[in-house]
C-alpha cells in the first residue's frame, strides 16, 4: 500500500506544469474563453506532442503505458489552472476508442491532437436511439460541446463515438464556466462507431470520468488554498497581513484540510477504478461527494478571503467558483452520489 | 500508487485477526468503575505482552513488536475491527511515557520502567497542563527547585487522566524561572503518591471522573528522574507530543468507520414517522455523508503512513488528520443523538448500565460517545490550536 506519487508520476507532474505555466498562463486562459474552437489549435497539438491524451493507453495503441492513476495527475495539473477546452472527452474518448480496437484513424487523431472529443455522459436529453451504426436523439449541456469535433456518447449500455457530421448539430449557450462551454448535441441518424456494447465498459468509463473530473477539482481545490495563503500573505490590514488573523488562518487551515480530504479519496478512488476493485463505484461515490464539497467551500471561501478584489472579473477567484461548480452539476452531482450511497444502504 | 498490501502484510493481517478473534475480551469493564477497569486492562495488556502484540510500535530491543509502519496499521485495523477494548488506563505509559524513555530517557530508566510499562503493571498519567497553561502549554508555572539530590516540586496540573489510580506520572516543570518560557522547563517521572502530593477528581460532563487535579507542595523527586537534560523538557515533551499525533490516533480513527457502520444499522430499526430513520431522506443523505467522509479518513490516513513510511518521521500533516477527525467524530455523534430521539432521554451520569433499562442501554452509549467526544476538539492540542498549527507550519502563514 502505498498513496504517495511515484517518482514518475511527480516527474509527468513537473513536465505537465511547465507545458501549463508556458502555454496556459492565467491570461491566456482567459482569453481562450469565449474563444472559436480553432483557438484550441495550437495548445492541443503542443500537449498532444508531449502524450496528454495516450498517457494512460497501451504503447501498442499509440499511448505511454501508463493508467489512470498517471491521468489523475494530469487532470489534477489542468484543473489547477482551470484549463479551458474539452479535456477530459477526449481523454476519455482515447479511452474507448483504444479498448475497442481496430480503431482507423480517429483514435491516431485524437493522440496527435487533431481532433477533440467531447463526453456525453449525463442522460439529459432522453433516450437515444442506435439503430445500425447510425444514432438518433440529443444530448444536453455537454461540456465542451462547442469546441468538440467528435462525440463520446456513454449510454447505459453502449459506448458510441460520433465524429462530427452534417447529421449533427451543436446548439452551443454561453456558459457559466467559461473553461468548459456547454452546448446541446443532436444527432439526427448520425453516422456512429459502436464501441461496446458491454455494460462493464459504460460503467467503466463512467467511473474514469467521475474519477478524472474529481482530480480536476482536486487541482482547483489545491490552487485555491494556495492563492489564499499567497494573497493572505501581502494584503495588509490594521497593520499587519491578514494571515496573521486567526479568522483568515483558520479559514485557510479548514481549506487545508478539505484539500487534503479529497485529494485523499480521490487517489484511493482512481486507484480503485484502476484496480477494477469491487468497491470501486463506491469509491468513486466518495470521492466525488468529498470533492464537491471541498470545490464549492474553497471556492467560495478563496472568494472571501481576496475580500473586494474577490468579487471583481479581474481576481481569478470566481473561474474556481464556476468550474466547481460544473464539476458538481455533471457525471453525478453530490446529491445524486449520496442518493446512490443511501439505496446501497437500504438495499443491504 | 497501490492500494494492495503485501502477500506478507496479508498473512501478518490473517495472524492477527485470528488471534483477536481467539483472545481479545468479549466483555467491557464498567466505565466509571476505575478500579475494576485498571484491572481488566492489567490483565488484557498481559494476554496482549504474552502473545507478542504488545508496544506493537515499539523497537524490539525494549520489548515491544518492532513492527513496521504497514504492520502497525494493519494491527491497529484489526484490533478496531473485532471491536477489541483499548487498555485505556495504559495509554499514557505505552503511547507517551513509554516512547519518551525509549527517545531521551537514561539506561537505567528505560531498564527500570519499560518492561513494567509494555507488561501493563503499571499505570501513568500525565503532568502538562495547568489551570493557567493549556493551549499555551510552555507558559506552566509549576516550579522546582533543585535541593541536593531532589527536585523540590510545588505548584498544580490540571486535567491528569487516571492520577488517581497512577503510579508514575511524566511531569513538567519549571526549573529556570529566569529563562526564556520553553527554555526552563524540565521533564521528570513523578512517582505517584509521594508525601505532599494531593490528587482531586474531577467529574467531567459525560459523567466519569477519569481526571483529576494533582497539587504537590514541596514534593521531594529524586534528581536521577529527570529525563533528558536539566531545561530540556520542551524538546523531551514534544518528541512525545508529535508520536501522539502521529499513529497513536490510528485505531480511534478506524473505530469511527465502525461506529458510522453501526450508526446505519440503527437507523435502519429506529422508528421515525411512519418508517424509519433510515428511510428517511435527509437522514439517509446524512449518514451517506458521514460513511463518505470516514472512507476519506482512512485513505487519508493510509496517505499519511505512505508519507511516513518513505520519510522516516511523522508528518506535519497528521494535523489535519486530527483536526478532520475531530470534528467528524461529533457530528456522527450528533446525528445518532438525532436519530435515537427520545431513546437518549434516559441516561445515568453515574455510568451505571443496570440503572438504565436494557431497552435503553444501547441509546446510553451513543449518549456517552455523544458527551465524550466533546473533549476530542480539547484535549492533546484544541481543534484552534490545531488551526494554528495548519496556518504557520504547514500554510508558512505570519504569525
Amino acid at each position: 500500500m502505498d498513496l504517495m506519487p511515484t517518482a514518475e508520476q511527480d516527474a509527468i507532474r513537473e513536465s505537465v506544469r511547465a507545458f501549463l505555466d508556458k502555454e496556459l498562463p492565467m491570461s491566456r486562459v482567459r482569453a481562450l474563453m469565449g474563444a472559436p474552437a480553432d483557438a484550441y489549435s495550437d495548445l492541443w497539438r503542443g500537449a498532444a506532442s508531449l502524450g496528454f491524451f495516450g498517457l494512460g493507453l497501451p504503447e501498442r495503441r499509440g499511448g505511454a503505458g501508463y493508467s489512470l492513476t498517471e491521468e489523475m495527475v494530469l487532470c489534477e495539473e489542468l484543473g489547477r489552472t482551470v484549463a479551458p477546452g474539452p479535456w477530459l472527452g477526449t481523454i476519455l474518448a482515447a479511452h474507448a476508442l483504444a479498448e475497442a480496437g481496430n480503431d482507423g484513424s480517429a483514435l491516431g487523431q485524437l493522440l496527435a491532437g487533431e481532433l477533440r472529443a467531447a463526453a456525453c455522459i449525463d442522460p439529459w436529453g432522453g433516450a437515444l436511439r442506435v439503430e445500425g451504426e447510425r444514432v438518433t436523439g440529443t444530448r444536453n449541456s455537454v461540456l465542451g460541446a462547442g469546441l468538440a469535433d467528435g462525440f463520446l456518447v456513454v449510454d447505459d449500455a453502449a459506448v458510441l463515438f460520433v465524429p462530427a457530421h452534417r447529421a449533427v448539430s451543436v446548439a452551443a449557450v454561453p456558459s457559466l464556466d467559461a473553461t468548459n462551454p456547454v452546448g446541446s448535441v443532436t444527432f439526427r441518424d448520425a453516422p456512429c462507431r459502436i464501441l461496446s456494447r458491454d455494460r462493464d465498459a459504460a460503467a467503466r468509463l463512467r467511473r474514469a470520468a467521475i474519477v478524472l473530473s474529481c482530480a480536476d477539482a482536486v487541482g482547483g481545490t489545491a490552487r485555491t488554498v494556495e492563492m489564499s495563503v499567497e494573497y493572505a500573505k501581502v494584503r495588509q490590514q490594521f497593520g499587519k497581513p491578514i494571515g496573521s488573523f486567526q479568522a483568515v488562518k483558520h479559514r485557510c487551515a479548514d481549506m487545508a484540510v478539505r484539500a487534503e480530504v479529497a485529494r485523499s479519496a480521490t487517489i484511493y478512488a482512481t486507484v480503485s477504478a484502476r484496480d477494477a476493485t469491487a468497491d470501486a463505484d463506491f469509491q468513486a461515490a466518495v470521492a466525488k461527494v468529498l470533492c464537491a464539497n471541498a470545490y464549492l467551500q474553497n471556492a467560495a471561501d478563496n472568494v472571501q478571503n481576496h475580500g473586494g478584489m474577490g468579487y471583481t472579473w479581474e481576481c481569478d477567484a470566481h473561474l474556481y467558483v464556476k468550474r466547481a461548480r460544473a464539476f458538481d452539476a455533471t457525471f453525478g452531482s453530490r446529491r445524486t452520489q449520496l442518493d446512490a450511497l443511501v439505496a446501497q444502504f437500504r438495499a443491504a | 500508487m497501490d492500494i494492495k498490501f503485501t502477500p506478507e502484510e496479508e498473512r501478518f493481517r490473517d495472524e492477527v485477526r485470528a488471534w483477536l478473534s481467539q483472545n481479545a475480551p468479549k466483555t467491557q469493564p464498567p466505565e466509571h468503575d476505575l478500579k475494576t477497569r485498571s484491572e481488566f486492562d492489567r490483565a488484557w495488556q498481559s494476554t496482549l505482552f504474552e502473545a507478542g502484540y504488545a508496544g506493537i510500535s515499539w523497537p524490539k530491543e525494549y520489548g515491544g513488536r518492532g513492527a513496521s509502519l504497514m504492520q502497525q496499521l494493519i494491527w491497529y485495523e484489526e484490533f478496531a475491527r473485532a471491536g477489541a477494548y483499548e487498555p485505556s488506563t495504559l495509554f499514557v505509559g505505552l503511547n507517551h511515557g513509554g516512547p519518551t524513555l525509549i527517545a531521551r530517557g537514561s539506561e537505567a530508566q528505560k531498564a527500570f520502567h519499560l518492561p513494567k510499562i509494555l507488561r501493563g503493571e503499571v499505570i501513568w498519567c500525565q503532568g502538562f497542563s495547568e489551570p493557567g497553561a493549556g493551549s499555551d502549554l510552555g507558559g506552566l508555572s509549576t516550579r522546582a527547585v533543585i535541593d541536593g539530590d531532589d527536585l523540590v516540586v510545588t505548584g498544580q496540573k490540571i486535567w491528569t487522566s487516571f492520577a488517581q489510580i497512577a503510579q508514575f506520572q511524566e511531569l513538567l516543570v519549571r526549573t529556570d524561572p529566569e529563562a526564556p518560557k520553553h527554555k526552563g522547563i524540565t521533564w521528570v517521572i513523578c512517582p505517584m503518591g509521594l508525601p505532599g502530593m494531593e490528587i482531586r477528581e474531577i467529574k467531567t460532563m459525560a459523567g466519569g471522573s477519569d481526571f483529576c487535579e494533582v497539587f504537590y507542595d514541596e514534593v521531594r523527586i529524586p534528581r536521577a528522574n529527570i529525563v533528558g537534560a536539566l531545561n530540556d523538557g520542551w524538546n523531551v515533551a514534544m518528541s512525545t507530543l508529535s508520536f501522539e499525533r502521529g499513529t497513536a490516533f490510528l485505531s480511534e480513527q478506524v473505530r469511527l468507520t465502525r461506529l458510522v457502520d453501526q450508526l446505519i444499522e440503527m437507523a435502519r430499526h429506529t422508528p421515525l414517522g411512519a418508517g424509519t430513520a433510515l428511510a428517511d431522506d435527509e437522514v439517509g443523505r446524512r449518514l451517506a455523508l458521514l460513511r463518505a467522509e470516514v472512507e476519506a479518513l482512512r485513505a487519508m490516513t493510509y496517505r499519511s503512513v505512505s508519507r511516513t513510511a518513505r520519510t522516516g518521521v511523522p508528518s506535519a500533516e497528521a494535523s489535519l488528520i486530527r483536526l478532520f477527525f475531530s470534528e467528524l467524530q461529533q457530528r456522527v455523534f450528533a446525528l445518532a443523538m438525532e436519530i435515537l430521539g427520545p431513546e437518549i432521554l434516559a441516561w445515568d451520569a453515574d455510568g451505571a448500565p443496570s440503572r438504565v433499562t436494557p431497552e435503553h442501554a444501547g441509546a446510553a452509549s451513543w449518549v456517552s460517545h455523544h458527551l465524550t467526544a466533546f473533549s476530542s476538539t480539547i484535549a492533546a492540542g484544541s481543534k484552534d490550536i490545531q488551526r494554528n498549527i495548519i496556518g504557520d507550519r504547514i500554510l508558512g502563514l505570519p504569525r
